[in-house]
C-alpha cells in the first residue's frame, strides 16, 4: 500500500517537475520575446520616422508645384512687380527648406522615359520618341530613392 | 523551414505577407509599398515591367498595358463577361484555341494565367529580397465565387511563377482568418468586400473548423473608384457653374482633379470638411483661373448614396438567395479601402444592428489572412497564450470628483500600476478610495466597481501624507486594489471580480457615451481641477501670510489679501477663465513675498 502511495507521488512530483520546467521555459521565452521586440520596435521607430518626414515631404510637393505653376504663367512685366517678387523669393524659401532635408530635382526635362522616374500624363509630338518632351510636375528625390516620380508627358 | 506566403492577387491591387513572430506582416515591394499595382505592360524598348512601374507608362501605352487580367482568369472567351470587359479594357483580347481568353502584349498573346504570374514573380521576388530567404510555397486568395477553372487557372499561374500553391483560399474566408473568427462555432459571418473595382459579399458558416461558404453576391464593377468618378464630375459641374470653364476637356487638368478627388474621398473618411484647392488650373483670354471648393462629408455622402444604398440592397438581396435573415448573422467583417467611409460602415451596422469588425486594414486584411492560414499549415498557429486586454479604463475617484485613470483601456493583462495621492484637507487621518470603470471624466458618470476606506493616517497637514495606490490585475481579470499609507504603512484593499468579463455591447455603450459627452467632460474637469488648484493656492496664501506675518511689508500683505479674497470671492463660481486669471494674480503677489524673504536672508 504505501509502496503505491510512494511511487504515486514519485510520479506526481516528476509530473510537477516537468509542468515547472515548461513554464521557466515559456517564461524565459516570453521574457526573450519581449526583449527582442523591444529592440525590433526601436528599429521600427526609427524607420517609422524615416516614413513620417518622407510622407509630411510628399505631401508639401503640391505645393511646390503651386509654386511652379504660378511661375510658368507670369508675364515679364509680373515678374518685375516688386510683390510678385516677394512671392517667388517665399517660393524659393520652400524649395530651399526641401533642399536642406534632402530633397533633390530631377532633371527630366529631354531624358529618355524612365517609368522607374518618370510617370506619364500624355504624350506629345517629337522629333525622336520616347522622351520627356515636357515635364509637367517635377520630381524629386530624397537621398537617392524616388521621393515622387515626375509627371511628364512623352514624345511619340 | 521555408516560409509559405500569403498572396491576395487582387484586381486593381495585389499585397502578400508572411506570418513572423506568430503575427501576419505585410512584406513591402521593391518600390517600398505595401500594395503592388496588379498591372504588367510590355514597354516600348521590349521590357516587361509590373506594378506600379508599369501604371506610370500605361498612358503612353495603353494596347500593351494589361490591368485588371483577374476579371479573365479561367473564363471562356463566349462568357458574357468576358465580351463585357472585352468593350472595357484597352488592351486587346482573342479566343485561344482551347475557348479561353488570350490577351495581347507587345506582339504575343498571353494566357491569363501568364499574366497573373508576372505580378506573383515580383511580389515573390521582392519578397525573398526583403526577408533574405528563398519563397517557395504559397496561399493564393480567390473570390469566394470563382468557379473549379478559375481557381485552377490561379494554381497555374502560382506555378508558372514558381511558387508550390499549398491552398487556392477563399477571400472572404481569409479576411476571416483574420479576424480569428475561425475559432467560433456555429457562428454565420458577413464579408462586406468593398474595392477599387469590385463589391462582394459573402455569407460564411463556421463549424468545427471548419469554414464554409453558403452564399455569394455582389456587383462585379462597382467599386471605390465610382466614388472618386462622382467626386471628379461634382468638381467639374461647379466649375463649370462658377467660371463657364469645361475642365472635362483638358487632360492635365483630369489628371489634377483626379488625384486630388481620391485625396478628399480620403480625407473625408476622417475628417467632416475637406478642401481641394488647384490654383492655376486653367486660363482664359482675362488670365488664369483657380479652383477651390470646401467639400463635407454630408455633400460626399449625398453623391454617393446611391452606391451605398444598392450595395445594401445587394447584401438583402444575398441573404435571401441564401434564405437568412438579417438575424442569423453573428459576426460582420468589412474588406475593402472604401469600407473606411463611416457612411457605409453606418449602413451595413444599420442592416444588421450590430457593430462590424473593422480593427485590420481593409486592404491588408485578405493578405494577412491567407498568411495567416499558412502559418496553420505550417504550425505556426498553435494555441499561443491568448492574453486578454481591458476593455474600458480603470481609475479611482480624485478630488473634485475627478476620474484618475490608473489602467487605460486597451492595455495588456495581467498588469499592474500605481500612483501616489495624498489628502485634501489638514489633520485628515482617512481616504477614500472609489474604484470606477468607464472613459468618462468624472467617476460618477461611470460603472462603480468598489470602494472602501484606509484609514489611521496620522494627522498631517494637507497634501503631506502619501498614499500609494496600487491596482493589480491578474490573468483573469481579477483586480486588486491596494492603498498603502507610505508613513504607517497601513494597508486597506479590495478584489473585483470580473471587471474585464463585459459584454460587447456594453463596452460599445460606454465607449459611445463617452465620446458623445466628450466635449462637455472636458469642461467640467477642466473647471474642477482649475477650482483644485485654486483651492491650495487659497490655501498657501492663507497659510504664508500667517506663518511669515512679522516679516513682510505691509503693502505687500495687503497687496496678497486684496488678490485673496478675490480669488475666494469667484472660486466657487462656474467661470474658469475668472479663477484661473486670479489664481495667476495671486500666484505673482505670492512669489513678491517669496523675493522679499530671501532678500531678507541672502545666504540661506
Amino acid at each position: 500500500m504505501e509502496e503505491i502511495a510512494k511511487e504515486k507521488s514519485i510520479e506526481d512530483l516528476e509530473g510537477h517537475k516537468k509542468l515547472e520546467d515548461e513554464y521557466l521555459a515559456g517564461w524565459q521565452r516570453e521574457r526573450a520575446d519581449f526583449l527582442n521586440y523591444k529592440r525590433e520596435e526601436m528599429e521600427r521607430l526609427k524607420l517609422f520616422v524615416g516614413y513620417a518626414t518622407e510622407d509630411i515631404l510628399v505631401k508639401l510637393l503640391p505645393v511646390v508645384d503651386n509654386f511652379e505653376l504660378a511661375d510658368k504663367e507670369l508675364t515679364e512685366d509680373q515678374k518685375k512687380n516688386g510683390f510678385v517678387k516677394g512671392v517667388l523669393q517665399i517660393a524659393g524659401q520652400l524649395r530651399e527648406f526641401l533642399k536642406t532635408q534632402g530633397v533633390e530635382e530631377m532633371d527630366s526635362q529631354g531624358k529618355k522615359f524612365n517609368p522607374e522616374f518618370h510617370e506619364a500624363v500624355g504624350e506629345m509630338e517629337g522629333k525622336e520618341t520616347g522622351l520627356v518632351g515636357e515635364v509637367v510636375a517635377k520630381g524629386y528625390t530624397l537621398r537617392g530613392k524616388v521621393l515622387r516620380p515626375a509627371k511628364v508627358k512623352v514624345t511619340k | 523551414m521555408p516560409k509559405v506566403v500569403g498572396i491576395d492577387l487582387g484586381t486593381t491591387l495585389s499585397e502578400i505577407a508572411v506570418m513572423e513572430g506568430g503575427q501576419p506582416k505585410i512584406i513591402e515591394n521593391r518600390e517600398g509599398s505595401r500594395t503592388t499595382p496588379s498591372t504588367v505592360a510590355f514597354a516600348k524598348n521590349g521590357e516587361i515591367l509590373v506594378g506600379v512601374q508599369a501604371k506610370r507608362q500605361q498612358i503612353t501605352n495603353p494596347k500593351n498595358t494589361v490591368s485588371q487580367v483577374k476579371r479573365l482568369m479561367g473564363r471562356r472567351f463566349s462568357d458574357a463577361s468576358v465580351q463585357k470587359d472585352k468593350q472595357l479594357l484597352p488592351y486587346e483580347m482573342q479566343e485561344s484555341s482551347d475557348g479561353g481568353v488570350e490577351v495581347k502584349m507587345g506582339e504575343k498573346w498571353y494566357k491569363p494565367p501568364e499574366i497573373s504570374a508576372m505580378i506573383l514573380r515580383k511580389l515573390k521576388q521582392d519578397a525573398e529580397e526583403k526577408l533574405g530567404e528563398k519563397i517557395t510555397e504559397a496561399i493564393i486568395t480567390v473570390p469566394a465565387y470563382f468557379d473549379d477553372s478559375q481557381r485552377k487557372a490561379t494554381k497555374v499561374a502560382g506555378e508558372i511563377a514558381g511558387l508550390d500553391v499549398k491552398r487556392v483560399l477563399n477571400e472572404p474566408t481569409a479576411a476571416a482568418l483574420a479576424y480569428g473568427l475561425n475559432k467560433k462555432n456555429n457562428e454565420r459571418i458577413v464579408v462586406y468586400d468593398f474595392g477599387g473595382g469590385t463589391f462582394d459579399i459573402s455569407i460564411l458558416e463556421i463549424s468545427q473548423d471548419t469554414i464554409e461558404v453558403k452564399a455569394t453576391g455582389g456587383d462585379t464593377h462597382l467599386g471605390g473608384e465610382d466614388f472618386d468618378q462622382k467626386v471628379m464630375d461634382w468638381l467639374i459641374d461647379q466649375f463649370k457653374k462658377d467660371q463657364g470653364i469645361d475642365l472635362s476637356k483638358d487632360p492635365l487638368a483630369l489628371q489634377r482633379l483626379k488625384e486630388a478627388g481620391e485625396k478628399t474621398k480620403m480625407e473625408l473618411s476622417t475628417s467632416m470638411e475637406s478642401e481641394v484647392n488647384l490654383p492655376f488650373i486653367t486660363s482664359d483670354a482675362a488670365g488664369p483661373k483657380h479652383l477651390y471648393y470646401k467639400l463635407s462629408r454630408t455633400l460626399l455622402e449625398g453623391l454617393v448614396r446611391e452606391y451605398i444604398d444598392r450595395s445594401v440592397e445587394l447584401v438583402k438581396q444575398t441573404l435571401q438567395d441564401a434564405k437568412f435573415s438579417v438575424k442569423d448573422i453573428d459576426e460582420i467583417v468589412l474588406v475593402g479601402g472604401q469600407t473606411r467611409m463611416p457612411a457605409m460602415q453606418e449602413a451595413v451596422k444599420e442592416l444588421f444592428g450590430k457593430e462590424p469588425n473593422r480593427s485590420i486594414n481593409p486592404d491588408e486584411v485578405v493578405a494577412l489572412g491567407a498568411a495567416v492560414q499558412a502559418g496553420i499549415l505550417q504550425g505556426d498557429v498553435k494555441d499561443v497564450l491568448l492574453l486578454d486586454v481591458t476593455p474600458l479604463s480603470l481609475g479611482i475617484e480624485t478630488l473634485g470628483g475627478v476620474n484618475t485613470v490608473l489602467i487605460a483601456k486597451n492595455i495588456t493583462i495581467p498588469t499592474s500600476k500605481s500612483q501616489v495621492f495624498s489628502t485634501a484637507a489638514d489633520s485628515q487621518t482617512s481616504v477614500e478610495v472609489h474604484v470606477v470603470q468607464g472613459e468618462r471624466q468624472m467617476a460618477q458618470d461611470n460603472k462603480s466597481l468598489g470602494r472602501f476606506i484606509l484609514d489611521g493616517i496620522a494627522p498631517a497637514p494637507r497634501g503631506m501624507p502619501q498614499v500609494e495606490v496600487s491596482f493589480d490585475i491578474d490573468v483573469n481579470g481579477i483586480l486588486n486594489v491596494t492603498a498603502k499609507d507610505k508613513a504607517t504603512q497601513k494597508t486597506q484593499s479590495i478584489r473585483i471580480e470580473g471587471s474585464t468579463g463585459i459584454s460587447k455591447e456594453e463596452v460599445e455603450r460606454m465607449r459611445k457615451e463617452a465620446q458623445a459627452h466628450e466635449e462637455e467632460d472636458k469642461k467640467k474637469r477642466e473647471l474642477i481641477e482649475t477650482k483644485n488648484t485654486a483651492d491650495t493656492l487659497v490655501y498657501t496664501a492663507e497659510k504664508t501670510l500667517k506663518d511669515f506675518a512679522d516679516k513682510i511689508t505691509e503693502d505687500v500683505k495687503k497687496d496678497v489679501q486684496e488678490k485673496l479674497d478675490a480669488l475666494k470671492s469667484v472660486k466657487e463660481s462656474d467661470m474658469v477663465d475668472e479663477i484661473r486669471s486670479k489664481s495667476s494674480e495671486l500666484s505673482a503677489a505670492l512669489q513678491k513675498i517669496g523675493e522679499t524673504l530671501y532678500k531678507q536672508n541672502p545666504g540661506q
